[in-house]
């Protein structure tokens, strides 16, 4: 009934777009189960702050994913341009350029990018609408959420992507 | 009626003796420069009526009459000659005018005394003509001066006006009548109209104060309502001083105003640029400047005004009002200084808080994150101390980013961001995800209790919003409740009002704590308290989140026993008869089960 989870991510969850389009509670461990019988999912992060990447690296290659770090957008750009990630976490302040404006770029040059998904200091409403609007399948603000959680929802935001692709195609 | 004649002529004679002396009195009394040319005018006019009323004068007297009455209206120029000098040529043209008129009258008084009526009256006209002049152009221009005046001198200015339009007027017909105005009753009548000139230029000098206050009642109330305006709803420093320096010239009738702040800047300026009227403020005596001082804080500053052509005519009253104003005007200041400097504390708060803790969030992240991933035994595993103190760690992380979060929502919604996404959702179901938030800090010595109904409580609220509200009532109940107890969340609905109540057994709040409950950073100290952490942020925010959403908090407390807290919501919907029984045999409705579902941090 209580989960346990729910305990860390407890203020104006909303904020960070989680309760709304996120799982349902139930839902986490099934999905986790899945993410082990995706093979070697490739995952791009887009991050320049080197404490945050290496600690999601951690994180995420202990549960069995590929990770890219590219520190800048513009680094970003040419690691799609030679490999296919499953999925980008894309942070919104980097040295270059803003992750929208990375974002835009994906949009215009790859326009079967993998999914996005928005990972943030910010979480003022405005910003969470125009990265939605801009084809970000989710928005998190770091600090409320661990790297495990970020983990488990990997397999779904893959799933999403998808999905989402097969219907544009 | 002869008799009548010569009394009313001694009476009219008296009458222009009087106002001149009057005057002279006043004037040596309060010797204003500018008024000294109207005195002299007056004081001449007075002297033409007593010289006027010796029985057969010698022809001298008759000259020095004829003179000094021209001259008379010489003086009404030059008092019109301070204010609006007149050119070079009009002031050439005007003493060959006064040499004409001298030089007519005596000849008329000298050579033409038995001349036929016709040429007598020719002549006559030729005297008067330039007095008139004199007279005429000063209070033609008077008149349409006054009408930018302020009501009080411009009705002077009007009296003043009138007075000597009467004269002229007799003086024309007194002189073209001739003899057909010889009559005794035709004295009689000109002699009291001109009488009628003497209080009306009276009052145009030196008005009683009753009559200044009638004319000035027709702008009374738009004073008052301008010097509420200016005092109360004038919202910055800058804009009330710009209005004190408008409303002041306007009120004096001055052509400009400045007002100095303590260290002598110039706050703001009507109708003079700032150099100017910095250099008014330093160097006054080149023009004619009234100040008065204004008394603030930090030291005195200045509301000056600068004369118009017409403003010095009549002194002392505006003066006085001036000063009166100024006063007005320094505690106008005062206030927009303390409201302007308490915003711009408030305006930096919300930037610090926003700012302060944007900044946390990135090293929060990193902290959070290997903590959470050391107590799940990533980084390689722990011994039992070790497990014990992630624990605590990431209990206490969760409790440093809850506040961080308080306080980014405060921050947002000072700032007015914050935007309340309202769904229908079951308040149950909120209560229950909100009790499993703060299942967590439950100790062994406290019970939650769930009182919730049978059916769907349905509320259109922010369920996340609603979710963190209840989550902050119950963790207050849990943290103000240090020697355990029960804690009961009731979730009601009636007539239109959905209710979530929190009720403990713990500290309570006094009567003089409940005004600081609902404000921000309102903590309450006390010694039972000191030692709870907290931001004082929560019921703030609590409060202002169920507004936001239609609904409020309402507490109901006691010190040593208890408190109720409650949050109403606007209920959806056609609500059902009362979902409980009655709440006097106690908590009921439990979720699951027979039992109320009871809750304990530790087993």
């Amino acid at each position: 009934m209580i989960e346990a989870r729910a305990a860390s991510l407890l203020w104006f969850p909303d904020q960070a777009g989680i309760t709304g389009a996120g799982l349902p509670a139930g839902a986490v461990f099934p999905v986790r189960a899945k993410a082990r019988q995706t093979p070697e999912a490739h995952v791009l992060m887009i991050e320049d702050d080197s404490s945050i990447a290496e600690m999601y690296r951690l994180q995420f290659e202990h549960d069995g994913y590929r990770v890219t770090v590219a520190t800048t957008g513009e680094l970003a750009v040419s690691t799609l341009s030679g490999s296919e990630p499953d999925l980008v976490l894309l942070d919104l302040l980097l040295p270059d350029r803003s992750g929208f404006e990375v974002l835009v770029t994906l949009n215009e040059r790859f326009p079967n990018h993998p999914p996005v998904v928005i990972l943030s200091n910010y979480g003022e409403p405005s910003m969470i609408d125009r990265g939605r609007a801009l084809g970000a399948i989710e928005y998190l603000v770091k600090s409320r959420v661990t790297p495990a959680d970020i983990s488990e929802q990997i397999p779904g935001w893959i799933e999403q992507g998808r999905r989402r692709g097969r219907k544009e195609s | 009626m002869t008799q009548a004649a010569i009394v009313a002529q001694d009476l009219t004679a008296l009458g222009f003796v009087s106002l001149g002396a009057a005057i002279a009195y006043r004037w040596y009394r309060d010797p204003v420069p500018a008024q000294g040319m109207l005195a002299l005018a007056l004081i001449t006019l007075g002297a033409v009526a007593a010289l006027g009323r010796i029985p057969n004068p010698p022809g001298v007297l008759s000259v020095v009459n004829v003179a000094l009455f021209i001259l008379s209206g010489f003086f009404v120029l030059l008092f019109r000659n301070e204010f609006v000098p007149l050119g070079r040529k009009a002031l050439m043209g005007a003493y060959a005018l006064l040499a004409i008129g001298i030089a007519v009258g005596i000849a008329d008084v000298l050579a033409f005394s038995d001349a036929p009526q016709a040429v007598t009256a020719l002549i006559g006209v030729l005297v008067i003509t330039p007095w008139a002049v004199f007279v005429g152009e000063p209070i033609v221009r008077f008149w349409l001066e006054s009408n930018k005046l302020p009501a009080v001198q411009r009705t002077r200015m009007r009296f003043l006006s009138s007075g000597f339009g009467l004269l002229i007027a007799i003086v024309f017909v007194a002189v073209v009548g001739g003899s057909a105005l010889r009559s005794p009753a035709a004295i009689v009548l000109t002699q009291l109209v001109a009488l009628a000139a003497v209080p009306v230029i009276y009052v145009s000098f030196a008005p009683p104060s009753l009559l200044r206050r009638i004319w000035r009642m027709g702008e009374e109330n738009e004073v008052r309502a301008a010097m509420q305006d200016l005092l109360i709803f004038t919202p910055s420093r800058q804009d009330l001083a710009e209005r004190a320096a408008y409303w002041a010239v306007r009120l004096m009738g001055a052509t400009a105003g400045f007002v100095s702040d303590a260290d002598g800047k110039i706050l703001a300026t009507s109708g003079v640029d700032s150099v100017s009227a910095a250099r008014l403020l330093s160097s006054p005596s080149g023009q004619a400047v009234v100040m008065a001082p204004l008394h603030l804080t930090e030291g005195q500053g200045r509301l000056g005004i600068v004369s118009g052509p017409f403003t010095p005519v009549f002194g002392t009253d505006e003066v006085a009002q001036l000063r009166a104003y100024a006063n007005s005007v320094s505690a106008g200041l005062e206030r927009t200084r303390v409201t302007e400097r308490m915003a711009a504390l408030e305006d930096n708060k919300t930037q610090f808080l926003n700012l302060a803790s944007h900044e946390l969030r990135g090293p929060m992240t990193v902290i959070r994150g290997y903590v959470s991933m050391l107590e799940a035994g990533l980084l390689g595993t722990l011994n039992e101390q070790g497990r014990k103190a992630a624990g605590v760690m990431a209990a206490k992380v969760s409790e440093m980013n809850e506040l961080l979060e308080e306080m980014i929502e405060t921050a947002r919604l000072e700032e007015g961001e914050v935007t309340v996404r309202a769904v229908e959702a079951d308040l149950r179901e909120i209560a229950r995800s909100a009790a499993g938030v703060v299942a967590p800090m439950l100790q062994a010595n406290h019970q939650l209790v769930m009182d919730l109904p049978d059916r769907r409580v349905r509320v259109k609220v922010d369920p996340d919003r609603t979710k963190t509200i209840i989550a902050n009532l119950l963790s207050n109940a849990i943290k103000y409740s240090p020697d355990g107890g029960t804690i009961t969340c009731q979730v009601r609905s009636r007539a239109g009002t959905a209710r979530v109540s929190v009720t403990d057994e713990g500290l309570g709040i006094t009567r003089d704590s409940m005004p600081k409950l609902f404000t921000r950073f309102g903590r309450i100290i006390t010694p039972e308290t000191e030692h709870l952490k907290g931001t004082g942020l929560g019921l703030f925010l609590g409060r202002q989140l169920a507004r936001l959403q239609g609904g409020d908090i309402t507490v109901a407390s006691e010190a040593g026993k208890g408190s109720i807290f409650t949050l109403q919501l606007p209920a959806v919907g056609p609500v059902p008869f009362p979902v409980s029984n009655g709440g006097a045999d106690g908590p009921h409705d439990p979720p699951v089960g027979a039992s109320p579902r009871k809750l304990a941090g530790t087993d």
